[in-house]
């Protein structure tokens, strides 16, 4: 029997659940109905700000090709809602008045943004209708609205220190935008970053010609331009930022009204166990950002520490590849099989790596502790548990900061601001939980100028001439031979021969030793 | 008599013009009716004088250059060492002379009796990838039709069939270089991929100036490798990913290009297919998370594509693919995604822009076109194609049923040595299987379990050793023949020294054979005769020969394949069209595969161990030519690079207090090795690097994986988990990793002083 699997959501996480599950599609055992509500199929989400700022095109942020998966036999639905899902009955009731049936039920619907609470916007949780010249940045529709702001020269408010608004922020002033970021608290990134690291990122975002507008609380929007639409952001010192554009980076909200409208348990987002099945509900299933794993089961050891959604692609990109086995499995009839599968692993946090090009950062996990921080390095030390440790480095006039937060010396937090090369090792050792030297120091010297210097080009004796093998010691004995061309010392020693790349050095050592001679 | 010769070096693919000259001063020591240089009075004269002086020759690739190993390569012609007779293993295990006679004889009797008993399958052939032309295709046409078996592969597929394969999925054709290698000069951009071409092949890296001096050589190697170094003082970027990441890097790269609006649109509208798809698969690759899988920063993934971009509307953009980079699990799909980025700029196909993959070995290029591989007959025809196979038929004046179907790719015909329904008798020419193939433990254990093992070499090389029986065959500079060089260009090797009276040639041992089986068709020990049935086999494959004599070559002709009697060749591939019906390029989307969540091969791997694991890399030393089997035997290289040493960072090192010069053992499930370290910070800290020239405790290749590519049978040899000790010489090791799982290696004595007491 085909078993029938409806994936409500068709987002980056829905893209790869269905591309993993094609081959059950293409061999006849699983019948698969994907409902988007956005006209488009999948695309990445995660270059939406660069699509707003004119940097790609909307064809390359593509993650699915809905004719190719209709020719595969998949029933794609663009542009169709989701009113109601009908457990008892196995269906899911659309907005094309349509109503297929279900097996296996995936929620894959994703998050949407956090509208706040400003006077002059009228947040409905459920559609928000932002006045003009007020936008979120989560679809492409949302990229148009920055694109034509960024191309007409115009002045952008980024409410929000997140990634998601320096990113947009950095974007948007590098294309020719006047930009000012708006966050509360003393530094941007917030609780994910330490106080040295923000405080260089925002001196870093500050010469990247972003203004950031720090400790602003913001109360309320402006609507006082010609078409009526935003213009500035009213703060509660009463103070107010001036703008064309206002851009809300609020964070997201996992989108979780239709499964609470079918009864399933939600807390920030839709409760599902180890194996991402509804609690208590064996058919229905959720991925991605709208799922929080946390288990029915009180004891569970890994759930008590659990974190909510992460807001991350690379998570959700885990949980659809596990399900399609899972699913896949299901669908062929081998529920042992499925049932023996091993749980999708714990994610570690999550990394925060700036998208930007004129600067570099990287954030991870908890880096609130400081090296003389003695409370909190030792807090969690019980049961033989190393110690934290902490190695730091900051150069704030030219923009550097290293934490490098440690426990038996794998990584358990990291902050990297302006050292690309130490950023990019700092964050593959944190995800592969690998040992750091135990000189730290290496770490940050990764980036330094001697690092590709040429060495031991004083040593006389060290080898001219890789290729045929010859000191310099030879050449200058060749040399005092009488050699005076390179051609000559070639003939005599074989320097030279190959490669020819050290011609101009064994041009300088028949020039010193004539030079000595002379002198 | 003074004997001369315009020839090229025996070694590498790069196949440098030299001119071979007896001096008149020295007589040969060796003339024909002359005694062979025996044993006894050798050993009294360690140092004979060489028989030919060695001169560099003017020549497009090499420019008159030479390194080490082509200057001395005429000291093998009579050194001490040389198999100059037919030697017969006792059953006391001792090899001893026996006449050719005898010999055949044994041959004869053992195919007979391995397919008496087990069928034509139980006899196989392992070739190589420095036969000359005449030699790989006479050597399938023996296995195929004297010796009726499909069991026939050779060592290139080791080296170069992940990129040949992409390559055809691409292009329709794999040429190693599509283009002269003289095209390089003008290039304003050249990204090198998992090659070290200053050591394996030095004077390639003249081709390298033009781009060096515009700032936009780069090279991807997990070291930096002394080609990385020339990325130094403004003359490139060096990235510097961890090893198996290359995958991720070059989607990263792609995607950059396709975002940053630096994809060639025309191109791939007129000359490509598959472009969306493509685009699609990248489309989750932004440089930040590729930064987090490759440790290469973001910004560096983003320059790589500018400069790409940057040097194809300039003098040129070329990227080129080592083995560094495919020989991986997946590196058929690592070299698509270097095709496709090039797709993407439109390089190749464009008279100054292109994509190459380097091939390694003296004859790696003709060496995979005329029937060595278990998959192909000559011209590049595929052995199921019934086309191909009616035409080689009517070549070979036999009925197309006598010509069996597709055998077993190297890795897989290894693991059937021995086994039930596997190969009993195997013939080895021109490879050193014992040290070159993965997993070397249990291909010398596979090795051992045949009932009849035969291996034509001119030194008793660690596979030699394991033989039934040694055949003594021609040096380099004994032997007329073609190889085809890295570029595709065919090139005439020629004779300046007649051979040893003892030594045949592989053309005159299958003759012979052929003759005794009773074999079809005709077989013959001259090389131009095999070469012009090689241009009628050839004609109308992709690998197309017709057109190429030896009387043109002779001239100096530069003969690039395909040529097509009536043609002039094909210097440039693919200005007009790519080979594939449609004429169109091919994208294929290619991802890096996830490891299935039910395989837990990592925490395997583990069992036995403590600590951290290392990745281990293995690659070539300047000194020394794959095996080792010739260049250790070259007093000059094996002095200046007496011994396997592993590199390491000195944070690693450090760690397991490990100082420059210790020796140190490396073991994992596989086996172990034990050999000096040697301490740098021109390798990343997490891996580590030897050389796999070594035999016995030094080979490297008894850590790596039998692990192959499934679409192109390529071993994975560059990502394997190791763990690392200091070893107390002549003790115990230090730590608990003990000899897990490791044949005949309980001491923790280096090699090369065990060696020296065998020897002494």
């Amino acid at each position: 029997m085909t078993e029938r699997i409806v994936v409500v959501g068709f987002g980056p996480v829905a893209a790869r659940l269905i591309d993993e599950l094609l081959p059950a599609v293409r061999s006849g055992i699983a019948h698969l109905t994907v409902i988007g509500d956005e006209p488009e199929a999948a695309y990445n989400r995660v270059l939406v700000a660069d699509l707003g700022v004119g940097r790609t095109t909307p064809a390359a942020l593509a993650l699915a090709d809905a004719a190719a998966l209709v020719a595969d036999g998949v029933d794609v639905r663009l542009g169709v809602r989701v009113r109601r899902v009908d457990r008892a009955r196995q269906q899911v009731l659309l907005s094309d008045g349509t109503s297929p049936g279900y097996e296996r039920l995936v929620f894959a619907t994703g998050s949407r943004p956090v509208i706040p609470n400003l006077t002059g916007l009228n947040p409905d949780p459920a559609a928000p209708v932002l006045p003009p010249g007020v936008t979120a940045l989560r679809d492409l529709r949302d990229a148009s609205v920055l694109h034509s702001a960024v191309a007409g020269g115009k002045r952008v408010v980024v409410l929000g220190g997140g990634v998601l608004g320096l990113e947009t922020a950095l974007a948007a002033a590098e294309e020719g935008a006047t930009v000012t970021v708006v966050h509360n608290g003393p530094h941007p990134l917030g609780r994910n970053i330490d106080r040295g690291g923000g405080s260089v990122l925002a001196a870093s975002l500050r010469n990247c010609g972003v203004r950031v507008a720090g400790n602003a609380r913001s109360v309320g929007v402006e609507h006082n331009a010609p078409d009526g639409g935003f213009s500035a952001l009213l703060l509660d010192d009463g103070s107010a930022i001036d703008g064309d554009l206002l851009v809300l980076s609020c964070g997201v909200r996992p989108r979780t009204e239709l499964a609470e409208g079918c009864g399933l348990s939600t807390a920030a987002g839709i409760l599902v166990d180890h194996k991402l099945r509804a609690h208590h509900e064996p058919h229905i299933f959720a991925i991605g950002d709208c799922a929080e794993v946390r288990c029915p089961d009180p004891e569970c050891v890994q759930c008590r520490t659990a974190r909510g959604p992460s807001g991350l692609v690379g998570p959700g990109w885990r949980q659809a590849e596990w399900l399609a086995d899972y699913l896949t499995l299901l669908a062929s009839g081998a529920s042992a099989e499925a049932e023996a599968l091993p749980s999708l692993a714990a994610e570690l946090p999550g990394v925060i790596v700036l998208k930007a090009r004129g600067m570099n950062m990287a954030v991870a996990g908890d880096v609130s502790a400081d090296p003389w921080d003695e409370e909190a390095l030792t807090a969690g030390a019980v049961n033989g548990r190393a110690r934290l440790q902490i190695a730091q480095w900051a150069d704030p006039e030219h923009g550097r900061y290293v934490k490098m937060t440690t426990r038996a010396g794998v990584l358990e937090g990291l902050v990297s601001v302006g050292m690309p090369r130490t950023s990019a090792e700092l964050v593959q050792l944190f995800e592969r939980g690998a040992e750091l030297p135990a000189d730290r120091s290496l770490l940050l010297r990764l980036d330094g100028p001697d690092q590709a210097a040429a060495a031991g080009s004083a040593d006389p004796g060290r080898t001219v001439c890789r290729c045929a093998g010859v000191s310099g010691t030879a050449i200058a004995a060749a040399a005092s031979d009488g050699c005076g061309t390179v051609p000559e010392v070639s003939a005599a020693t074989r320097a030279g021969t190959g490669c020819g790349g050290c011609h101009d050095d064994i041009k300088g050592i028949i020039e010193a030793h004539f030079q000595g001679a002379v002198a | 008599m003074t004997t001369g010769a315009d020839t090229h070096c025996p070694y590498c693919a790069l196949q440098c013009a030299m001119t071979l000259t007896s001096p008149a001063a020295l007589t040969p020591a060796v003339q024909p009716g002359s005694d062979p240089v025996s044993e006894q009075s050798a050993a009294d004269t360690p140092v004979a004088l060489p028989l030919l002086t060695v001169a560099g020759r003017d020549f497009p690739t090499n420019r008159g250059g030479l390194c080490r190993k082509g200057w001395t390569s005429a000291s093998l012609l009579n050194h001490t060492g040389r198999v100059t007779e037919p030697l017969l293993k006792g059953a006391d295990g001792v090899h001893r002379p026996v006449s050719w006679d005898e010999a055949l004889g044994r041959i004869v009797s053992a195919v007979k009796q391995a397919r008496a008993e087990h069928g034509a399958d139980a006899v196989g052939v392992f070739g190589g990838g420095g036969l000359t032309n005449e030699k790989a295709y006479q050597l399938g046409k023996f296995a195929r039709l004297a010796l009726g078996t499909s069991r026939i592969d050779y060592n290139g597929r080791f080296c170069m069939s992940s990129a040949a394969a992409a390559g055809m999925r691409a292009f329709g054709l794999d040429r190693g270089l599509p283009f002269p290698l003289a095209d390089l000069d003008a290039a304003s951009t050249i990204l090198m991929l998992g090659s070290n071409v200053a050591e394996t092949m030095p004077p390639f890296v003249q081709h390298l100036q033009g781009a060096r001096d515009a700032g936009g050589l780069i090279v991807v190697d997990p070291r930096r490798s002394a080609t990385a170094a020339f990325t130094s003082d403004g003359g490139g970027l060096h990235l510097q990913p961890l090893p198996g990441t290359d995958l991720a890097l070059l989607l990263g790269i792609s995607h950059a290009v396709i975002h940053e609006g630096l994809a060639d649109a025309g191109y791939i509208a007129d000359r490509t297919t598959g472009y969306e798809a493509a685009v699609r698969s990248v489309a989750s690759f932004w440089p930040e998370r590729v930064q987090s899988i490759t440790g290469v920063p973001a910004g560096l993934i983003r320059e790589t594509a500018r400069r790409l971009a940057d040097g194809a509307g300039k003098g040129g953009s070329y990227i080129l693919t080592g083995r560094g980079v495919e020989q991986h699990v997946d590196g058929t799909d690592t070299a698509t995604a270097a095709i496709n980025l090039a797709l993407l700029l439109g390089l190749p196909g464009s008279a100054r822009s292109g994509y190459g993959t380097l091939t390694g070995q003296g004859n790696g290029q003709g060496g995979r076109e005329h029937g060595q591989k278990a998959d192909q007959l000559p011209g590049y025809r595929k052995i199921t194609d019934p086309a191909a196979r009616a035409h080689m038929a009517k070549v070979w004046g036999v009925p197309e049923a006598l010509i069996p179907g597709p055998g077993l790719p190297a890795v897989e015909l290894l693991k059937s040595l021995g086994q039930p329904d596997g190969v009993r008798c195997l013939f080895v020419h021109g490879a050193n299987v014992a040290v070159s193939a993965p997993d070397a433990n249990a291909v010398i254990a596979g090795l051992r379990s045949l009932d009849f093992l035969v291996v034509c070499d001119f030194f008793l090389s660690e596979t030699a050793a394991e033989a039934d029986l040694v055949l003594p065959v021609t040096q380099w500079a004994e032997e007329e023949g073609t190889l085809t060089n890295l570029e595709g260009r065919v090139l005439r090797r020629r004779r300046a020294l007649t051979p040893p009276p003892g030594v045949r040639s592989e053309l005159w041992i299958m003759t012979r054979l052929a003759e005794m089986l009773d074999a079809p068709s005709a077989f013959s020990e001259d090389p131009e005769t095999v070469f012009e049935e090689l241009r009628l086999a050839s004609s109308g494959g992709l690998a197309d020969y017709s057109g190429i004599d030896y009387a043109m070559l002779d001239r100096g002709e530069a003969a690039y394949w395909p040529y097509p009697a009536g043609s002039e060749g094909t210097p440039r591939l693919f200005l007009e069209a790519f080979a594939h019906a449609g004429g169109r390029a091919v994208f294929t989307a290619v991802t890096p595969r996830r490891r299935s969540v039910s395989s837990s091969s990592a925490d395997r791997a583990g069992v036995g161990q403590s600590g951290t694991p290392m990745t281990l890399i293995t690659g070539r030393l300047m000194e020394h030519y794959q095996s080792g089997a010739q260049t250790r035997r070259v007093a000059a290289l094996a002095e200046a690079q007496p011994e396997a040493r592993l590199q390491l960072h000195p944070a690693a090192a450090a760690a397991q207090g490990i100082a420059d010069g210790d020796y140190v053992s490396i073991s994992n499930e596989r086996g172990v090795v034990s050999c000096r370290a040697e301490l740098s910070t021109d390798i990343r800290p997490e891996t580590v690097f030897l050389p796999f020239h070594f035999p016995e405790l030094e080979s490297a290749n008894r850590l790596t994986e039998s692990a192959t590519d499934p679409i192109s049978g390529m071993p994975e040899f560059k990502t394997s988990k190791v763990w690392i000790r200091l070893a107390v010489p002549g003790g115990a090791m230090c730590g608990d990793a003990v000899s897990v799982g490791a044949a005949g290696n309980r001491s923790g004595v280096p090699a090369r002083v065990l060696q020296a007491e065998e020897t002494s």
